[in-house]
């Protein structure tokens, strides 16, 4: 699978010795919806930054699209939706989707045409010739996404998109990022509403003050780990006792790492204990529990305090 | 070619923010309510006639079609219009205006969106720039060609050395512009590079006519010791005359007033010496800064070509002299303000703009590289 973003020991440390990135490598394959996750200062935001030349990195070396980290005329492919963004004020939204289009090098009518169709997907339509500067939190962020798909970008760089949208606009989100990797463009993305990435992130990493201490597929990260979730009504045997959880009259038992035959068994003996199964399922770890590994791996005291690490490297 | 875009959409982008704050217009009106003033200033054969005739003053000088009156009125744009209008208050009114546009522009939230494309740093940052003089520039020329027509309607002289002003007060107003750059850039803040700005610009004020007056000063005095030395050599060969010829008592006479001349010598060069130190410090910051002031007096030099009296004379008085009367001894302020005004006008265009546009150069590059190296 060709590569989207390929990075290597990225360093970045910004004054007063705050040092946001150590070493993170990571790569981003193409086609894919990538998660970037971590505490809050894990160096997320940094990175993407990075990746968009707003920031220097101390030290990178590393590719995007094929091209060097860095090489402007690249990111003429990318989209990207910075985190807190304001847009100028005193600009309507059209003035202000022409001002970003123009900037990424489109021409007049390419613009006009594009802003029609993304003031539309983010149904914003009615709103253009309003000043953006008197636009809600969500709709301020819905321009954003517009800006940022704008020039029809391969690669999307998303840093928490739906942030103080409303939940029908993040399921309308959430569709669109699956639409947009059907057809064929790389997102990354990044965001602490987990739930939301749950059901399409193909790809994460975990950053915890500024090393990855969890990176790979879904799948990847999660088989190995998945259990089964058998629940039944009743008094169950006294052997499965310990490992239930009582719910009511609903009772779970969960069992780890099986694989479906070796379910079987347990749940004969569950009926024939007298009790009626209501419903056998398989849980994959959720990214919550990735999240959490993730913490656990980077150590104790790494992902227990918010921001970056601080001071020489020890 | 999309580059071009680019450009035009920054400054396009600039354009937006200055016209929000209304402040464009409110400029533009201020001109243009000064250009009408000056244009309600007549001549006729008795005299000027003020706003539009509403008052009228006699004179028997300044008539329509004397030459002292298009002294006088290409001396007020040269001196009143530009000097003061244009070079203070219309250009406090435009640095109000334009320090805005580059800390709005590096507005966290706002910034990113616009480095995180394909368009390079330096570019922004010279069409940023080069929107801020666009800014004065087209006030200006709005200004001038009113001013244009005014001495056409008003004198009959068409003088294109009028529209000098466009480039001269955009130089003039670029000197002040780039510290307003670097402090925007720097603290992001539009009211600290405001006043920074203001600071500078004062302080080179201050700088400049320290320096003229104690050089004029200086120069004055250097006379007054050369004279006294005249005086001096005098008195001493006739005392070496009237000693030679036994006229011991004249002798002693002329020895007795070589005192007078002695001690002047020695107050005049204790207090040079004084002044020196000073004035090689003060000259030395000269150096250094633009020459805010004497490219402005630019645009009066090639006026005057036009004058067949100068707008000193006229000042002064000097040109309503009879050539009959005895001439006049002009006063010492007179004599320091015509010692000024010769002493800059012999230094050359170039060097005047060339040093000033050295330091802007410095100073660009510095926000420059600052605005190319930081973290947004
Ligand atoms: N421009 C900057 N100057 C100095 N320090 C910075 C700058 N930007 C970020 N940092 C520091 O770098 C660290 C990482 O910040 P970053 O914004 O990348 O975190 P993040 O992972 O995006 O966090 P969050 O989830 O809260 O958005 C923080 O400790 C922050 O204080
Ligand atoms: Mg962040």
């Amino acid at each position: 699978m060709p590569t989207a973003i390929e990075i290597c020991n990225v360093h970045k440390t910004f004054r007063k010795k705050v040092r946001a990135l150590r070493g993170v490598s990571m790569r981003v394959d193409h086609g894919q919806i990538f998660c970037l996750l971590g505490p809050n200062g894990a160096g997320k935001s940094t990175l993407v930054k990075i990746l968009m030349t707003v920031i220097h990195a101390s030290r990178i070396s590393g590719t995007m699209l094929g091209r060097p980290i860095g090489h402007k005329a690249t990111l003429r492919r990318v989209g990207y939706l910075p985190e807190h963004h304001r847009f100028p004020i005193f600009m309507t939204a059209e003035q202000a989707l022409h001002f970003y289009g123009a900037l990424s090098g489109m021409r007049r009518r390419a613009r006009r045409r594009r802003i029609d169709a993304m003031l539309d997907l983010v149904g914003m339509t009615g709103w253009r010739k309003h000043r953006v500067g008197t636009f809600s939190k969500g709709m301020q962020q819905r321009i954003g996404i517009a800006q940022a798909l704008l020039h029809d970008p391969e690669l999307l760089l998303l840093d928490e998109p739906t942030d103080g949208v409303d939940p029908i606009g993040r399921r309308e989100i959430r569709d669109l990022l699956v639409q947009l990797r059907d057809e064929g463009r790389t997102i990354l993305i990044n965001s602490h509403i987990l739930s939301e990435l749950e059901t399409i992130c193909d790809q994460l990493a975990v950053v915890v003050k500024g090393r990855v201490s969890l990176e790979g597929t879904v799948d990847e990260l999660t088989s190995g780990r998945r259990r089964w979730v058998v629940a039944y009504e009743g008094a169950g045997p006294e052997w499965i006792e310990e490992e239930t959880r009582k719910d009511g009259r609903l009772t779970q038992v969960m069992l780890p790492g099986a694989d479906a035959a070796e379910v079987q068994p347990i749940i004969d003996r569950i009926r024939q204990a007298g009790c009626t199964i209501t419903a056998v399922s398989e849980v994959r770890e959720s990214l919550e529990d990735l999240f959490m590994r993730a913490l656990v791996l980077a150590g104790e005291d790494e992902g227990s305090t918010p921001g970056a690490a601080k001071g020489e490297d020890a | 070619m999309s580059i071009w875009i680019a450009i035009l959409a920054i400054l396009r982008e600039s354009w937006l923010t200055l016209r929000a704050e209304k402040l464009f217009k409110v400029v533009l009106g201020l001109n243009v309510l000064v250009i009408v003033a000056y244009m309600s200033i007549g001549f006729d054969d008795t005299g000027v006639s003020l706003f539009f005739g509403l008052t009228h003053v006699e004179s028997e000088f300044v008539q329509s079609g004397s030459p002292l009156s298009r002294t006088l009125y290409l001396g007020i744009y040269s001196a009143f219009i530009i000097n003061l209008w244009l070079a203070w208050a219309a250009s406090i009114l435009a640095l109000i205006s334009t320090s805005s546009i580059f800390p709005s522009f590096l507005r966290e939230g706002a910034v990113e969106l616009v480095m995180s494309r394909p368009t390079r740093r330096v570019t922004i940052f010279f069409v940023k720039y080069v929107g801020g003089l666009l800014f004065v520039m087209i006030q200006v020329g709005i200004f001038t060609l009113g001013a244009f027509l005014a001495a056409g309607w008003r004198i009959d002289v068409w003088d294109p050395a009028i529209f000098l002003a466009i480039p001269l007060v955009t130089l003039f107003y670029s000197y002040l512009f780039c510290v307003d750059v670097l402090v925007g850039v720097i603290t992001r803040s539009t009211l600290t590079a405001l006043l920074a700005t203001l600071l500078f610009w004062f302080g080179t004020f201050g700088i400049h006519t320290a320096d003229d007056l104690l050089s004029a000063n200086l120069r004055r005095m250097e006379e007054s010791v050369s004279r006294a030395e005249n005086r001096l050599e005098e008195l001493a060969s006739e005392r070496d005359v009237a000693t030679a010829e036994g006229e011991t008592s004249e002798a002693a006479d002329a020895a007795h007033w070589m005192t007078g001349p002695q001690e002047e010598i020695e107050a005049l060069n204790n207090a040079l010496g004084q002044l020196r130190p000073w004035q090689t410090t003060i000259e030395a910051i000269r150096f250094v800064i633009p020459e805010t002031k004497r490219t402005l007096a630019l645009l009066h030099r090639s006026l005057e070509r036009n004058m067949e009296v100068s707008l000193t004379d006229l000042m002064t008085g000097a040109a309503f002299q009879d050539e009959d009367e005895p001439p006049r001894q002009p006063d010492d302020d007179e004599i320091v303000q015509r010692k000024i005004i010769e002493r800059d006008n012999e230094i050359p265009a170039w060097r005047i703009i060339g040093k000033s546009l050295i330091f802007e150069a410095a100073v660009l590059g510095l926000a420059l590289w600052i605005f190319q190296r930081r973290d947004y």
